[in-house]
């Protein structure tokens, strides 16, 4: 499994990508850029990359992290172990992707608390509809708003 | 003055719109809306890729999606720059028609990774998303037909990103050459630093699995093929880039 056509981001959807505008249009947020991580095929890989990336979010200071993910089942291998290894570095995250019902997480850990399901089907199912499960502007509403909320919490545990 | 936003860099992206596609001897857009398509290129395109045996272009007027459609293996903006480098300057790109790339082989093996598009072209598209046409564009169908078993294997799907590109590339070269003040757009971004604020990072996740289930960065064009780069070959591993970076068109999607 992988990405399916209703969930592929197209390199149209790279290039009007709604999460971006939201994250860049909030004058109460300092956006310090967007950094890309492929999925790869191994599981050693996925935990080698997503690591990584965490790390770089930590030397970089960031307040908080957005992920998404375009793919699911065993690219949900990876984007778990991503968001746990922000989580445990005291980072807020929230996340999104396409859950439904056949995508429901294949692993668990503590910091999955504030995913965005980007799911529009009835059925919650892939459709092979492109575009059908792509994340809208709502959708990354959500996730940012789920990271403020995060990110205030912490301020005020740290007081 | 710790809470100055500092302004980095502008990026300014005008649009033309395209109120009319239909076939001509030559590809051709004018800055008063007309567009012609026209197979010339074809042939020359099929013999300078070892995994292509036949290419056919489609032209899809807005709502006349009842007809039969390869699966989707990505769909294109046709954008160019103008001035600067992506991620700064100007850049051109077209409104009212986007190319949609599809692709199977010969023995009808249709080209995906996992779960495939293909069918009646107005149930397998969802329309007026960030990534897919709106009700009232034009839609270029760029059908590849790869030799037999290479719409599973990398040099295929990549073989007919590069061909379509340089379909694409035949119109970026007279966008480039319109006049910025004729534009039916603009639009400006900033990558801007807010101290003080919360410093949030965007990450995302993308396809480096194999064949079609690559994402490619830093080609010469914005959501262009040349020049770029797989994340497969760059290990997979977190790169950086601006806001105005990734929004000019740095990732070419090959999932």
């Amino acid at each position: 499994m992988g990405i399916g056509p209703s969930t592929k981001e197209t390199s149209l959807h790279h290039f009007r990508d709604p999460l971006l505008e939201v994250v860049a249009e909030d004058t109460d947020l300092d956006l310090m850029g967007v950094m890309l991580v492929g999925s790869p095929d191994g599981n050693e890989d996925k935990m080698l990359v997503g690591t990584r990336a965490a790390v770089w979010a930590e030397c970089m200071r960031a307040d908080g992290v957005i992920l998404s993910c375009d793919g699911w089942g065993n690219s949900h291998v990876d984007y778990t172990n991503t968001i746990e290894q922000i989580g445990i570095r005291g980072i807020p995250v929230t996340g999104i992707t396409f859950n439904g019902t056949v995508a429901q997480f294949v692993v668990v850990n503590d910091y999955l608390d504030a995913i965005v399901d980007i799911n529009k089907s009835e059925s919650g199912e892939e459709t092979d509809v492109v575009g059908e499960n792509n994340m809208d502007r709502i959708d990354c509403l959500k996730a940012k708003a789920l990271l403020k909320l995060k990110m205030r919490k912490k301020e005020q545990e740290s007081r | 003055m710790a809470d100055e936003v500092k302004d980095l860099r502008r990026l300014v992206i005008k649009a033309f719109h395209m109120n009319e596609v239909e076939w001509g001897d030559h590809n051709d857009i004018t800055t008063d809306g007309h567009m012609t398509v026209s197979r010339e290129m074809l042939d020359e395109l099929v013999a300078a890729e070892e995994h292509i045996e036949k290419i056919d272009i489609q032209i899809i007027k807005p709502g006349d999606h009842d007809r039969w459609t390869n699966t989707m293996m990505d769909i294109v903006p046709i954008s160019t720059k103008v001035l600067g480098k992506l991620g700064e300057g100007i850049t051109h790109t077209i409104t009212g028609v986007y190319v949609i790339l599809t692709g199977v082989d010969v023995n009808g093996k249709q080209c995906h990774e996992f779960g495939s598009s293909e069918g009646n072209l107005k149930e397998q598209l969802y329309l007026n998303r960030a990534g897919t046409p709106g009700d009232n564009d034009y839609i270029i169908s760029f059908d590849v037909t790869l030799a037999a078993g290479m719409g599973q294997e990398r040099p295929g799907p990549t073989a007919a990103h590069r061909a379509c590109d340089k379909f694409i590339q035949s119109y970026r070269d007279k966008l480039k050459k319109f006049k910025g003040e004729k534009c039916t757009e603009r639009h400006e971004y900033h990558d801007i630093v807010r101290p003080g604020k919360k410093k949030v990072l965007i990450i995302k996740q993308v396809a480096g699995q194999g064949a079609m289930y690559d994402t490619h960065l830093f080609a010469k064009e914005p959501s262009g093929v040349e020049g770029g780069k797989s994340i497969i070959d760059m290990g997979n591993m977190p790169i950086i880039v601006s806001p105005n970076e990734y929004r000019d068109g740095i990732i070419r999607s090959m999932q």
